[in-house]
């Protein structure tokens, strides 16, 4: 599976998310507090630019009238009709085994040549490239 | 000088005129100032001080008001920029008019100057910008507000617009004090009548202010207010149909916007049999009721119900004489907007055309 350098891990910092395109698939790919992941920038249901909806949490299934928020900054809501998708896997909430986006490999390839930097300032974490596989 | 042309000498600059643009008609487009400061000028001194941006003081949207995509570039709230509502809506789409209907929330003050002042405000706003120097094609149509607590002011507003050669309709909520069938509302629609502009409705301000709830108490939950915003349509369809509105008006037109669509067809059955039974109750109406909503609404889609199974709406359709009643809404730039091309199942040639554009373009003149 070809793989396509699209950041930097610093030009993509958490909570960031970069829309990209790939062979005429646009794609949306996001960094949830150092977890990188990729989805279709394309809602199943009437075609909306999923990738540009509100990340964040949802209530979970619970008994009337009660609430239990989880999940923050996982859940991906369409920015049309709001449909929920799980960031992680692309399955709708809904209906995760019917209703889902398709989701793709993201990882961080590590700098091979950093910087020429200054001796005395080392860093501890070098800027790696993020790649999307599709 | 004058000349006189036979079809034969028609002018050749006539000839390469281009036919009339023939898009989709989209029957509920939500245009919006960039702040209440613009339409603060357009209201009469005593008024101006106080005015604040119309909104819900609840049921408001668990997720989100607009599309997140609407927001203009350069900032604004959505659909306050004319030129990208033309990117993202008429060029994305191939619509040619967006009929233009203003939330005004002009009908819930207990004051009805200060309503009926609002309702004149966002006409004198419609129509200097969207109508007037945002509007160089045209291609905007608006509707005359009013305020339907005052019902003689409210005659007097669509005095003052009939003949705006953009103004299409007059547009209202559905939100109201009484079905909108009694005879109170009859000064609304004898301006309507005398100047051939059809009524329309829009769901938005039931059960706020003044107006009552179309339910047997208040809902508790956003998604039940919502999905009942069907309710008041269905009240006040069965009010003009048992009130004989269309007898006393007969060449009036309603276009029930954002209410729904599926449950037409069988309220009608029901409806049509009730009166073969109790025709007595209301002997001025001399046909099925249906007959008369066939010949006087016409219904937007959005927010298009969809069964799981395409036939079962298809078959709806065909049970309610789709082809003739319905006109495509998208509802842009509200979150739960139709799109042209994925709201609908596959529909034959002719069904797409007439709800697309066809039925709205008889309605409007367009």
């Amino acid at each position: 599976m070809p793989s396509h350098a699209i950041a930097r891990v610093s030009e993509l910092p958490p909570g960031e998310r970069k829309i990209v395109e790939i062979d005429g698939r646009s794609i949306g790919v996001f960094n949830v507090e150092g977890r990188f992941y990729a989805l279709r920038n394309t809602c199943p249901h009437q075609g909306a630019p999923l990738c540009l909806g509100a990340l964040g949490g949802t209530a979970a299934p619970s008994r009337p009238g009660e609430y239990i928020w989880e999940r923050e900054g996982e859940i991906l809501s369409c920015p049309w009709h709001g449909w929920e998708f799980d960031i992680t896997t692309g399955r709708s909430i809904f209906n995760p085994h019917r209703t889902r986006v398709r989701s793709y490999e993201v990882t961080v390839h590590p700098d091979e040549e950093p910087d020429p930097g200054v001796d005395s300032f080392p860093v501890s974490v070098q800027d790696g490239v993020v790649l999307l596989h599709v | 000088m004058t000349t006189t042309a036979s079809p034969r000498e028609t002018p050749a600059d006539a000839l390469s005129e281009p036919p009339a643009r023939r898009g989709i008609i989209d029957t509920d487009v939500h245009p919006n100032p960039r702040s209440a400061d613009e339409i603060r000028p357009y209201l009469p001194p005593q008024w101006r001080k106080g005015f604040v941006a119309p909104r819900r003081p609840f049921f408001h949207n668990p997720i989100h008001a607009n599309r997140l995509d609407s927001t203009p570039p350069d900032g604004g709230p959505a659909a306050s920029d004319p030129a990208f509502l033309r990117e993202q809506l008429m060029d994305t789409y191939g619509v040619s008019h967006p009929i233009l209907v203003p939330r005004t929330f002009c009908n819930i003050h207990p004051n009805p100057d200060y309503g009926s002042a609002i309702a004149a405000a966002y006409n004198e706003w419609l129509a200097e910008t969207w109508l007037g120097t945002y509007n160089y094609d045209g291609a905007f149509k608006g509707s005359i507000t009013i305020n339907h607590h005052d019902p003689l002011r409210a005659a007097e507003e669509i005095e003052r617009w009939a003949g705006h050669p953009h103004m299409v309709q007059v547009v209202t909520d559905s939100g109201a004090r009484a079905p909108l069938g009694q005879r109170q509302y009859y000064p609304i629609y004898e301006a309507c009548e005398r100047h051939g502009l059809p009524f329309a409705i829009h769901p938005g301000s039931d059960g706020i202010g003044l107006n009552i709830m179309p339910t047997p108490g208040v809902p508790t939950h956003y998604i039940e207010y919502h999905c009942g915003m069907a309710l008041a349509f269905q009240a006040h369809l069965l009010s003009y149909l048992t009130e004989g509105v269309f007898e006393r008006f007969p060449t009036l037109r309603v276009a029930m916007l954002e209410g729904g669509v599926a449950w037409v067809a069988p309220l009608m059955w029901r409806l049509d049999a009730y009166w073969r039974a109790l025709r007595r109750d209301t002997p001025w109406i001399t046909k099925p009721p249906s007959e008369y909503l066939r010949d006087h609404v016409r219904l937007s889609t959005q927010p298009l119900e969809r069964p799981a199974k395409d036939a079962h709406l298809l078959s709806l359709f065909d049970a309610m004489d789709a082809e003739h009643i319905l006109m495509f809404s998208s509802d842009y730039p509200h979150w739960d907007f139709d799109s042209p091309t994925r709201a609908f199942p596959k529909m034959p040639e002719k069904l797409r055309n007439a709800i697309m554009t066809d039925n709205a373009s008889a309605l409007y003149g367009l």
